[in-house]
């Protein structure tokens, strides 16, 4: 390393404008700026400007840094984070309409079409026959409500 | 995640299952209380009662003695605990000798706008007795289904 001279403030200087300072040259500028006894005019500016940011924006030491980035998580893993839940979210969604889908469709096919009679324990897929044995036995039920048809029913089990 | 995942498949799962599975009477219908041999029964469902604005029409008719008759008059009397009201809109009931002798009784909904009847009768000959047994649901209303079904 360079020791810290004039001359050599110069080239950090110039590495400065390029931004190709690294920590460590910045703080011997830095340092050098404002403690020097005296400086060549044409680097007076140049303390200035240092002085200026010393006060204003201090520059974060590495540690302080380091700190920083352990405290908060990283937006990149929080996006894609938040990124794997919503995918879970859609998965499992599609799972359950899927599920549904295939659950219910049948049944609801099944429910639209079924009509089925048992008789002596016998299955009888005749959708007449079904029809016919339930129409039968609503009208008997509510025909109980019809005063002729109850005397008459009265009568003939007499 | 987990827990709602399975919540939702038990809801799923529970669907297939028949709304007049939580009724007392099931048991009969299933068979359990007079053998399936002795039942006339009938299932119906979706389009072809349409015209009738119901969805399901499931009767069971069967002969048999004082014992049973009188625990399917009792099943009928516990789910009859669950009628929606005693107005006549929503019930006809009949006792004679001191057992039940037909009774037309809606039931509280499960889905709104869908009704459920119960519907029971008994006959008795000599010492036998022919009970016939309705569970139907719709959109139909009492004053539908008298009217529709109801002898002149």
């Amino acid at each position: 390393m360079n020791k810290v001279i004039p001359e050599n403030i110069r080239l950090l200087l110039d590495r400065y404008l390029d931004g190709e300072s690294t920590q460590e040259e910045l703080r011997q500028l830095g340092e050098y700026l404002s403690h020097a006894d005296r400086l060549p005019a044409d680097l007076m500016p140049y303390a200035q400007m240092f002085a200026l940011l010393d006060e204003t924006q201090p520059t974060p030491s590495v540690q302080a840094l380091d700190r920083l980035a352990a405290d908060r998580p990283s937006p990149n893993l929080s996006l894609a984070g938040r990124g794997s839940r919503r995918l879970y979210l859609l998965l499992a969604a599609a799972c359950i309409a899927a599920f549904a889908f295939i659950l219910l469709a049948p049944l609801r096919l099944e429910e639209e079409s079924m009509a089925v009679a048992y008789v002596d324990g016998k299955k009888l897929d005749d959708k007449q026959m079904a029809m016919q044995m339930g129409q039968e036995a609503l009208q008997e039920i509510f025909s109980n409500g019809n005063q002729e048809e109850q005397l008459s029913n009265i009568f003939n089990g007499l | 995640m987990k827990q709602l995942l399975i919540t939702l498949v038990a809801i799923v799962a529970a669907l297939p299952l028949s709304a007049q599975k939580g009724l007392r009477i099931n048991e009969v219908f299933e068979g359990n209380i007079v053998h399936e041999l002795a039942l006339q029964e009938s299932l119906v469902k979706g389009e072809s009662l349409a015209p009738f604005k119901l969805k399901v029409l499931h009767t069971v008719k069967f002969t048999t003695g004082d014992s049973q008759r009188d625990k399917v008059e009792a099943l009928f009397e516990e789910d009859m605990k669950g009628r929606l009201s005693d107005d006549d809109e929503n019930l006809e009931l009949e006792y004679r000798d001191g057992h039940l002798y037909y009774a037309i009784v809606q039931i509280a909904d499960i889905k709104k706008g869908l009704h459920r009847y119960i519907c029971y009768q008994s006959r008795t000959n000599m010492a036998e007795h022919t009970i016939t047994l309705v569970y139907m649901e719709g959109k139909a209303s009492l004053a539908d289904l008298r009217k529709t079904f109801k002898k002149k």
